[in-house]
């Protein structure tokens, strides 16, 4: 109360006769620093307080403090036990193989699940994480290679001629799931643009010398890839590799067709639209692509650049199929390369530090906040993300945790030396 | 047949304009009486797909640099095409005509005005055909429920009056079924999720009276989208059973509602702005919001820029409306609902208009009862709730008397209060004119303490600094 | 369920006579910004009367969050966390943005402590438009002493305004240090199972919040939550532990969204208080210092990925730019309002470092659409680009609803000085704004407006078949 004021009123002693007025304090006040009373009683019709604004702010939050308990009132510890939040969901994500075996039809040496998700993302309390998200790295062909930023090109020097050299290392080097073709030099837009039956050709080629399930991914033109599909499709038939991807303004039947044929997963690629990404995938599941061959992706803003539009998207597409949407009920692919596309990530800026270190986070950031909102796939570029997201991926889908985690004690950052 | 064409067909040309000198010859337009278009739907057997007449000279037969009297009659069937969809159908030859490199079209219906570049025309679009070969094209793909399609051009002049004459009685009695079709004429009304892209619960119904939030889609045009697009993000609601005829409760509407928001809303009262009021997205015309101390409510519009009537721009107001969560006293509507006989009906309608700011004003003036145009103020009148309080007094608003009464009740509230909380102890002497330090800021806590009798051990008071 | 509020939630707990002492226009603006969280209760003087005493406390009752707000600190850096409704963002919104600490500890030098607070306090990284900054120092207590502790925290109080953790399990060190800091409103860290009793009466008698840390006990957590909720206490921080090495990081990112969905969805009034993450403790591996910029990195994604799952607080020990900007970042994104259509400056930018020869080309202020178009401008070689402010509402919504008109497009590009950037006198929009490009070319004289393709992804072609060949030809 040592800020208040009083002011207007009057206050008067009691019957002692000592009374003193408000005025008189206040002039009182005029002159020292501090007055002091006691015992006195004040009367008043109206007495009005008021607290400055400094005085507000602090005293602010503390507002209505809660009653101090006496000091003897005894401390006992109720014990209770915590029950989390269980959730049930009337939906399940479908679960998606990438490869097939020869037993399956195919010729790859080894498969992987993605999807199959009862529950929101990691929420083992729940259920079970059935598969863990993976990650697929980028291999550039058929003929040329997109512009780099230098921090990523150092990596892969040795093995930008030999397209399944690079393959290789991408997977026995930097320990990626799988990798991803793209065909960009198939984009009729370029002066030299590789005709479809040629880029079916090479990824011909690079089933046979990779023995991994794998991705192929298209340039973007709605007519050109449909005719990559095509082509495509002949030579990988039965192997149950990935297209990315089927857009909205693609022949969608003629697409559909190509794929079921074939038995080809794909991935839906639609632009930062939830609506668009229900209708795309409704579209392909009633032309008969089976939700098991059926992996969505809605469009990944970096970090810095629509990253949370994204992960709510993500967050929202899973929610809705676990509770019962079906054109959602499929995995979740993220392209967290588009993180390179920040200028945080790659440009040569002093004053933000080293590139060599804010590119991966940057991409790495951008992964996991799509992994934790739901993405099954990874779509990533630089190899220490990529171990970085793998490594997150690995830990977060453990359904039973080894006792170990709490061998450092945690308390002891307090006092810790570093 | 796009080989064939003289011209490019495509979106780029839209806004494309051909100014006099570059004009070939002109369509329609200011100086001619007669020209409209015309969208009929006929029976199947009475369209011959892909046929195009020209009655009268065709392009290369006109003057160069003349203007002419032009009709251009659309005639489509097809099992989904109805009557009710002519409007929306028709609405499109603007469109698809702009498509058309060298040919542009302005306005609609009786009033349009089109030209045929001097450069377009040298290309080869010298026929008509070509024209109506380029809508047909475009029709069909944009609107895939066509299945036959003919069109017809006119540039007789006798033709093109006789065509007119009878467009116009086409267009009058279409505006009044349009007027006049009311939500208990229809089993069908539709829902919009076009906004769940960044409004993740929000599901718009549009019926016969109530356009949707943005004002782009009224009854019709869903009707039509829906049947282009049917897993699009327009479909068809069962209206079912009407709970409440006035609040604008229908069984179907709650279904798809409940459904499409993934159980987040569950009832939508259509004509009220309370209980269970309609949902919004982010992208709606106009806001309408309750003012408590008036009763009544206020409208803004997206293009007004400063604080409303309570202190709100739109903008605050459009965070707490928007997202697709029900907001009772704040309602995202599009401006044709200012125009139906539904507006607001279960609230008391235009009854309970107070306020309008003054560029929303400019554009629903029509639709404001005549009693009430001296009664509704604008930002000028009323900047503030006093403001408005006294004008709607002085002007005599329907809400003044119960106003009024609000007012009294309030009042004797007020002194009836201190009444109560008086002390039985000796009221203290006011003194006034105190020295009073420092003057407190602006935003400080006051605690006022009336009767107060308080008994202090030690009282400290200390100056800061 | 998330708990939504209304303005008229609100608005009929007020003494509603709009009296404007708050600083509001009347008491509905107020009703509206108290629950979006930018007042608070105590800026209405007149609530506090006696006549209101009911409503004020069903109003409390209302405004409360399912995770209650925690102001730490006093003045104009005091920081306010939690006051979350629900889970997910895209529910409603985040409210408070995730405060983010840095650590000093008792035996730096002091001036090394001097420096690093001031840095702290000083820190800004300017971003679209914003600043963003660091909130808090936390004292971490290494010493042991008293003295040394309380001596730290005296020199941190003295040197800056921001708001402080006080960081020690010894009620007697915590409470030297309150004795020379408490009026500060520090939140003191942190009671446990061993310390709660004193620590309870120390948050008691210094009016500050407190931390409960339970480290891997969820229901030790709770237990004592309830207990110091029923010795009248009510400003709390939960901590779970944060443990990041190994599994451990399963076991964090599990407690975390364990906790925030119980608080929210079961209503568990015991758990309704922020949460704190301290990325810092993965400094306690051993392997730490043998990589350290491995553990900056670790550092700086876990504390994203801790952001993700919903830590109010965040208490970091790396203070390099490079492990900073991530989280500043994300935070940013993730605490923007989705309700708000994503926006970016309506104003001119560069992409590429343009000359007068480079391509212009306009388009709305939608944040989505321009981050699309500047992708492909760059892949198109660069140029200008011109937002215009179509309040973040995307392109085809914008032409449609006549936000995207030619004169709102004419004007822009006088205003933003775009018409004097480029000799070439051309400018491209987009192909949804076709019909604006005939009145448009009305607008600039001697301007010729291109239509641009409708799918930004062939800007790139649209340059070299179409305004390339055109502005040679000239």
């Amino acid at each position: 109360m040592e800020e208040a004021k009083e002011e207007k009123k009057k206050s008067e002693g009691p019957s002692a006769g000592r009374g003193i007025g408000v005025a008189e304090l206040l002039s009182l006040l005029e002159k020292s620093k501090a007055v002091e009373l006691k015992d006195v009683e004040i009367v008043a019709e109206e007495l009005t307080f008021e607290l400055l604004p400094v005085v507000l702010q602090a005293a602010a939050p503390a507002a209505p403090p809660p009653a101090a308990p006496p000091e003897e009132k005894p401390l006992e510890l109720e014990r209770v036990s915590f029950e989390p939040l269980t959730q049930t969901y009337v939906g399940e994500i479908a679960e998606v193989q990438i490869g097939a075996t020869s037993k399956e039809g195919g010729t790859r040496s080894r498969v992987i699940k993605i999807g199959g998700e009862k529950s929101p993302p990691f929420y083992r309390w729940e259920q079970p994480t059935p598969w863990r998200p993976v990650v697929a790295l980028d291999v550039f062909g058929v003929d040329i290679l997109p512009p780099l930023p230098k921090t990523i090109k150092q990596w892969y020097m040795d093995v930008m001629d030999d397209r399944a050299a690079w393959a290789e290392k991408c997977m026995r080097e930097y320990g990626a799931d799988l990798v991803t073709f793209h065909l960009i030099s198939t984009d009729p837009s370029l002066p030299n643009s590789t005709p479809a039956p040629e880029a079916a050709k090479f990824i011909d080629k690079m089933a046979d010398k990779i023995s991994d399930p794998f991705m192929i991914g298209s340039a973007g033109d709605p007519n050109k890839d449909l005719e990559v599909l095509q082509e495509v499709s002949k030579v990988v038939a039965g192997e149950r590799v990935v297209f990315a991807s089927v857009t909205l303004d693609m022949d969608l039947e003629a697409s559909a067709k190509a794929l079921t044929k074939s038995n080809l997963d794909v991935i839906a690629l639609a632009f930062l639209d939830i609506n668009q990404v229900k209708e795309l995938n409704s579209k392909l599941l009633d032309l008969g692509v089976p939700k098991n061959n059926l992996i969505t992706d809605p469009s990944t803003g970096g970090l810095g650049y629509g990253l949370e539009y994204t992960f709510s998207m993500m967050e929202r597409m899973r929610l809705a199929g676990l509770k019962g949407d079906p054109s959602m009920q499929v995995p979740i692919s993220c392209a967290a390369t588009n993180a390179w596309a920040a200028r945080e990530a790659w440009a040569k800026i002093e004053e933000w530090g080293p590139r060599e270190y804010r590119g991966p986070i940057w991409e790495a950031v951008t992964g996991l906040a799509g992994m934790l909102a739901g993405a099954d796939l990874l779509m990533m570029m630089h190899p220490l993300a990529a171990k970085i997201v793998k490594n997150a991926a690995e830990i977060l889908s453990k359904n039973k945790l080894k006792e170990d985690w709490r061998e450092i004690p945690y308390e002891n950052w307090v006092a810790m030396k570093i | 047949m796009s080989e064939s064409m003289p011209v490019e067909i495509s979106p780029v040309y839209e806004g494309e304009r051909i100014r006099k000198q570059d004009m070939y010859v002109e369509l329609g337009g200011p100086n001619v009486e007669h020209k409209c278009e015309l969208v009929l739907a006929k029976p199947m057997e009475e369209v011959e797909d892909g046929k195009i007449s020209i009655v009268g000279p065709d392009l290369n037969e006109l003057k160069e640099g003349s203007s002419n009297p032009y009709a251009v009659v659309v005639e489509v069937a097809g099992k989904m095409v109805e009557k009710d969809l002519e409007s929306v159908i028709e609405r499109r030859i603007h469109d698809f005509s702009n498509y058309i490199e060298g040919y542009m079209h302005l306005n609609q219906r009786y009033d349009i005005w089109c030209r045929i570049s001097k450069k377009a025309f040298n290309k080869g679009l010298n026929s008509f055909k070509w024209i109506g070969m380029a809508l047909a094209k475009l029709y069909k793909a944009e609107m895939p429920f066509i299945e036959k399609i003919q069109i017809t051009f006119y540039t007789d002049p006798e033709k093109v009056k006789e065509i007119y004459e009878q467009a116009l009685k086409i267009y009058e009695a279409r505006d009044a079924r349009a007027r006049g079709l009311r939500d208990e004429d229809v089993d069908t009304f539709y829902s919009c999720v076009l906004c769940q892209s960044f409004a993740p619960q929000h599901v718009c119904i549009i019926t016969p009276q109530r356009v949707s939030l943005c004002g782009a889609i009224n009854w019709f045009d869903a009707r039509a989208a829906a049947k282009v697009d049917p897993k699009g993000p327009i479909i068809p609601v069962a209206k079912g059973e009407c709970i409440d005829p006035i609040r604008g409760e229908y069984t179907g509407a709650n279904e798809i509602v409940e459904k499409r928001s993934l159980g987040a809303n569950k009832r939508f009262w259509l004509y009220s702005c309370f209980g269970y009021p309609h949902t919004s997205c982010g992208c709606f015309d106009t806001i309408l919001f309750y003012i408590p101390e008036v009763d009544g409510f206020g409208c803004v519009d997206r293009g007004f820029k400063g604080p409303t009537v309570n202190g709100l721009p739109f903008s605050t107001m459009a965070t707490q409306v928007g997202g697709g969560i029900q907001t009772e006293g704040f309602l995202g509507i599009g401006m044709e609902y200012y125009r139906s006989a539904k507006f607001m009906q279960a609230d008391g309608g235009w009854n309970r208009v107070v306020w309008i700011a003054s560029t929303l004003r400019a554009r629903i003036e029509d639709a404001i009862p005549p009693h009430l145009k001296d009664k509704i103020a604008t930002e000028k009148e009323a900047p503030d709730i006093e403001s408005l309080k006294k004008f709607m007094i002085e002007r005599g608003h329907p809400l003044a008397k119960k106003l009024l009464e609000m007012e009294a009740a309030a009042k004797a509230e007020e002194e009836k209060a201190p009444a109560e909380a008086a002390p039985a102890a000796a009221p203290g002497v006011t003194i006034s004119g105190l020295p009073l330090p420092a003057a407190g800021g602006a935003g400080g806590i006051r605690i006022t303490l009336k009767g107060a009798k308080i008994r202090i051990n030690q009282l400290i008071i200390k100056k800061e600094g | 369920m998330p708990k939504i509020l209304r303005p008229m939630d609100v608005y009929k707990y007020l003494p509603g006579t709009n009296c404007g002492k708050c600083g509001e226009a009347n008491c509905m603006a107020f009703a509206t910004k108290l629950i979006e969280r930018q007042v608070s209760i105590e800026q209405c003087p007149e609530i506090f009367e006696a006549k209101y005493k009911d409503k004020l406390e069903a109003m409390r009752e209302v405004l409360r969050a399912p995770v209650k707000d925690v102001t730490i600190g006093v003045g104009d850096r005091a920081v306010t966390v939690g006051g979350k409704v629900c889970v997910y963002r895209h529910e409603l919104t985040w409210y408070h943005p995730t405060a983010i600490a840095i650590d000093v500890h008792d035996e730096m030098p002091e001036d090394e402590l001097v420096k690093r607070v001031e840095q702290v306090e000083n820190f800004v990284f300017e971003r679209i438009g914003m600043q963003l900054k660091l909130d808090m120092v936390a004292l971490r207590c290494v010493s042991g002493s008293p003295e040394k502790f309380a001596k730290a925290a005296d020199i941190i109080g003295k040197k800056s305004k921001l708001p402080m953790i006080l960081c020690t399990f010894n009620p007697d060190v915590m409470e030297e240090a309150l004795i020379a800091v408490g009026d500060k409103r520090p939140l003191i860290y942190a009671a446990n199972e061993r310390n709660w009793k004193e620590y309870a009466k120390l948050a008691s008698k210094y009016q500050c919040p407190l931390t409960v840390s339970a480290p891997g006990d969820l229901s030790m957590l709770k237990s004592l939550c309830r207990s110091l909720r029923k010795y009248g206490l009510d400003d709390l921080v939960l901590d779970p532990g944060t443990y990041l090495v190994g599994e451990g990081f399963n076991e964090t990112i599990n407690m975390f969204t364990m906790l925030r969905m119980t608080a929210i969805e079961k209503e568990d009034k015991d758990l309704g208080y922020p949460l704190i993450a301290v990325p810092a403790a993965i400094w306690l591996s051993p392997k730490a210092k043998e990589d350290e910029a491995s553990t900056k990195m670790q550092e700086s994604y876990m504390a994203c990925a801790l952001m993700s799952r919903y830590a109010d607080i965040l208490v970091l020990h790396s203070f390099d730019i490079w492990v900073l900007l991530p989280i500043l970042t994300w935070r940013q994104n993730l605490y923007t309002d989705p309700r708000v259509p994503l926006s970016v400056k309506p104003t001119i930018y560069e992409v590429k470092e343009p000359t007068e020869k480079s391509p212009l080309y306009v388009t709305c202020n939608s944040a989505l659409t321009y981050f699309l178009i500047r992708n492909d401008v760059e892949a198109a070689g660069g140029g200008w680009i011109v937002c215009v402010d179509t309040g973040g509402i995307s392109l085809q919504s914008s032409v449609a609803g006549k936000r995207f008109t030619a004169d709102m497009v004419a004007e822009t590009l006088k205003e933003t000085g775009a018409l004097e950037k480029v000799k070439h006198k051309s400018v491209i929009i987009p192909g949804y704004a076709a019909r604006i490009s005939g009145e448009l070319e009305d607008m600039l004289k001697d301007w010729k407006v291109f239509v641009g393709p409708r799918d930004s992804s062939a800007i790139p072609s649209f340059i070299e078949k179409v305004w390339k060949p055109e502005m040679e030809g000239k």
